[in-house]
């Protein structure tokens, strides 16, 4: 019995079954710009994304900057404080930004 | 409120940002950038790729690969939304979940997916909204992809239409709700849900397990992922785990603001005035991408270089590749292959060029639908806020020594 149910289950499955074990994504550090407000940083935005999703999106006016960190917290609901916010928003457009303020 | 600690994570590699976005003028599109190299970092199942994020995983196709109609599995490009994505699923205890304004709620097995459903196949070119996103200038919002958020496979598995009638609509269905099974670092964060009105569900919207002849690769979506040909992927749920059947539709983050563009002729806007009305994405444009050469060939004068590349739209179906090498002054057609892969799928183009001058030329790509649709000029193409549908002719300078 136990060896018609393993050959069905075969029979079942013809492909490689790639996920049989835990699979493993490796962890990357992105290189990041100290600076005033990096702690702010690494506490709230690490949590859910790395830090290439921040560089990888350009330089960015601190309209836009400020958009994306209320974006986390309201449609995300990203636990930030208005303190938080404004060191976050201050650091990204002091080492991401493109000089423009709109 | 913590779902886990990602720092408990493998041990750091050195990182490999692809950090460089286009500086050239403002406000006019240029090409995409093409200057990202693949990351020493090879995620599970892949190839080393070129890599954006590592969590949520964010992964781009070299250009080098799109030269056949068949995307390989493991140079297959990789967006998640979320950072936690499952990392086993049990194939045997898997189930996917029918339920809201059916007559019956279903849980279907992958195996009863196998065996139970009539088994189709479709070709179809797997997309992303913002593909090509660098182009834009000023820099649009969203990560600054090249060229390679794409790719065609083709996808095994059964009829979404053959799942709802097994559930049997109610009369007043109208919605659908499609959820993944990825999640986010806070439980108040919401899901990745997509709704699609039952009119955009045709016959050729399946429920894939298969890809190119494989079980879908684990970055894209195992055990089962929606497959809307024609449709840019960000409907495409992967990890797809429950299927809601509504018969209104619910306001959600990833349906009313994100993937969206102006609601005017030219989807377009300015920086300075964005347009208030906005709608999904959806469908694609006709577009082509040279895989052959690259700006690191080498290319002998007077050789005989072959330049290769595909073409595609939603489903029109390619008409036409022109290819041109003095920069759109004239331009000359490209052979198709035989697109026996269906109207959803790449057209691998290829098209006989013999430099006789020597130093840099320019080579240029244009397609052309069947209902008369053709690429424009990067420079042509107009800002939206958030750079999605870039559709530029497509261009690749190389050095004739």
């Amino acid at each position: 019995m136990k060896k018609l149910i393993l050959i069905a289950t075969l029979l079942a499955s013809p492909l490689f079954a790639q996920v049989e074990e835990k699979v493993e994504v490796p962890y990357v550090a992105f290189p990041i710009k100290m600076g005033k407000g990096f702690d702010a940083i690494q506490t709230h935005c690490l949590m859910c994304h790395s830090f290439g999703y921040i560089t990888n999106q350009g330089r960015q006016s601190k309209k836009f900057w400020r958009g994306k960190v209320d974006k986390m917290v309201i449609h995300f609901k990203a636990p930030i404080d208005e303190a938080a916010i404004k060191a976050t928003t201050d650091y990204l457009y002091e080492h991401y930004g493109n000089g423009k303020l709109k | 409120m913590k779902r886990r600690d990602f720092f408990k994570k493998a041990a750091t590699i050195a990182g490999a940002a692809a950090v460089g976005t286009n500086s050239a003028k403002a406000g006019i599109t240029q090409q995409p950038v093409d200057t990202r190299k693949v990351s020493p970092v090879a995620f599970p199942e892949k190839r080393p790729l070129i890599m954006y994020s590592d969590r949520p995983p964010l992964l781009e196709t070299p250009r080098d690969v799109f030269t056949s109609v068949l995307t390989p599995n493991d140079q297959f490009f990789v967006r998640w939304h979320m950072p936690d994505i499952p990392t086993h699923i049990d194939v045997d205890t898997f189930t996917i979940s029918v339920n809201g304004l059916v007559e019956k709620e279903l849980k279907v097995s992958i195996h009863e997916l196998k065996t139970k459903f009539e088994q189709v196949e479709v070709t179809a070119v797997l997309q992303c909204g913002g593909n090509s996103r660098s182009a834009f200038q000023p820099i649009a919002g969203g990560i600054q992809w090249g060229s390679g958020a794409m790719g065609c496979a083709t996808w095994k598995g059964v009829r979404l239409s053959d799942i709802l009638d097994r559930a049997g609509l109610k009369k007043d269905a109208q919605w659908i709700g499609f959820n993944g099974s990825e999640k986010a670092a806070y439980y108040e964060t919401p899901n990745f849900i997509r709704e699609l009105n039952l009119d955009e569900l045709d016959d050729h919207v399946i429920l894939a397990y298969e890809m190119n002849g494989e079980d879908l690769p684990y970055l894209n979506g195992y055990p089962l992922r929606l497959v809307i040909p024609g449709s840019y992927s960000d409907s495409w749920v992967k990890m797809l785990s429950n299927i809601t059947v509504t018969n209104e539709y619910k306001s959600l983050f990833f349906m009313d603001i994100a993937y969206r563009v102006p609601d005017n002729d030219c989807e377009c806007e300015t920086p300075e005035k964005k347009v208030e009305k906005t709608k999904p994405i959806r469908k694609m444009n006709v577009k082509s991408v040279i895989g052959y050469p690259t700006k690191e060939s080498f290319v002998s004068h007077k050789s005989h270089l072959v330049v290769r590349g595909v073409a595609w739209d939603d489903g029109h179906g390619i008409q036409d590749v022109l290819v041109s090498v003095d920069n759109g002054k004239t331009w000359d057609k490209a052979l198709l292959d035989d697109g026996k892969l269906g109207r959803y799928a790449y057209r691998a183009f290829r098209f006989a060029f013999k430099p006789l001058t020597l130093g840099k030329v320019t080579i240029m790509t244009k397609a052309i639908n069947n209902i008369g649709k053709e690429q424009p000029f990067a420079k042509d193409i107009k800002w939206n806020h958030g750079g999605y549908k870039y559709n530029g002719i497509d261009e690749v300078t190389v050095e004739v020594i």
